[in-house]
């Protein structure tokens, strides 16, 4: 089993021959396995099935823009378009930084040009910080548009049955009038 | 008013989300810096780097062409940080627990508001339309 989960050319699993009675007796073979929960390793790597953004640590970059109330999911709005701004500053700042010192120290572009990617990294990082809550707003107005429909519909079911009622008390009446 | 900015590169005009306009935005600048770098590094002249080389013979009529390359490209960067800056500010952002809370309102008043559609169902003899969905519903009443 060993060999089979870690040879370079692994047999396929070997679980095929519990189904052999499967068409006679569908009882016979296992369930299928259920999903999975947590951390899998996957081809040597550990992924995870907590849908969520790692943070920027864990991604061993940086992080520029302070830690705190703000960037657990925007409690503050101000703060994450100021950081954003600010961000966008000094990665102009960086840019010009950089002219001068190709003008003036050609060979120590490396490390301005790393910050500058940083704060690039960070940007992206901020604006994909961002989803979960677009997420809960296209819900919030999916929800609104639900209501609205129906209440509409509520508002013509009145009104037809009305309208039917009407039409039956009408007809009732010529009847009446036709045979009295 | 929200400034809307198409989807880069695409026949059609479509709108994009005000998130991946951003992110987009962040990528047209990162595009503008490299292409400025570019072009200034491709269409500057030689330099002395060591005494033991003669100086190299500066043609200066060429050169004068590329002068206007980086007014215009260090325009187009700003321009691109400014319009990221209106982005920003156009950006809807609430709070976390703002948005729970309406959501958790939404769903009690969607909840009031089937029941009453139920009943109105009921006494229309069409409850079985509505486990099938209000749009064929919508299309009967419209009829």
């Amino acid at each position: 089993m060993a060999a089979a989960t870690s040879s370079s050319y692994p047999p396929p699993p070997p679980y095929y021959r519990l189904y052999k009675d499967y068409l006679d007796d569908p009882e016979s073979a296992p369930e299928p396995p259920p999903p999975v929960q947590g951390t899998y390793p996957l081809f040597g790597a550990s992924y995870t099935t907590d849908v969520v953004l790692p943070s920027l640590e864990d991604q061993g970059v940086r992080q520029l823009y302070p830690r705190g109330p703000n960037i657990d999911l925007i409690s503050l709005a101000s703060d994450f378009k100021l950081e954003l701004t600010t961000l966008n500053r000094d990665l102009q700042l960086h840019i010009l930084e950089l002219a001068d010192i190709l003008v003036e120290r050609p060979s120590q572009y490396a490390r301005r040009v790393e910050d500058i990617s940083l704060i690039f990294k960070n940007l992206h990082h901020l604006l994909n910080s961002l989803r979960p809550h677009q997420a809960r707003a296209t819900l919030i107005h999916i929800l609104e548009r639900q209501i609205q429909q129906r209440k509409q519909a509520v508002e013509d079911i009145k009104r037809r049955r009305e309208e039917a009622q009407r039409l039956l008390k009408e007809a009732l009446q010529t009847l009446d009038g036709h045979v009295a | 008013m929200i400034p809307s900015f198409e989807a880069a590169g695409e026949d059609c005009v479509r709108i994009m989300d005000i998130v991946s306009q951003l992110q987009e935005q962040v990528n047209a600048m990162a595009l503008l810096a490299m292409n400025t770098f570019g072009t200034l590094q491709r269409d500057a002249p030689a330099v002395r780097l060591s005494p033991n080389y003669p100086e190299p013979t500066a043609n200066a009529s060429e050169e004068t062409i590329g002068a206007e390359y980086p007014k215009t490209m260090s325009a187009a960067l700003v321009e691109a940080a400014k319009k990221f800056d209106v982005l920003v500010t156009a950006l809807p952002l609430s709070g976390e627990e703002a948005q729970l809370k309406r959501i958790a309102e939404l769903q009690e008043e969607n909840k009031a508001v089937g029941l009453e559609l139920e009943k109105q169902l009921e006494a229309a003899g069409m409850l079985f339309f509505y486990h099938t969905g209000v749009d064929i519903l919508h299309l009967l009443v419209c009829l």
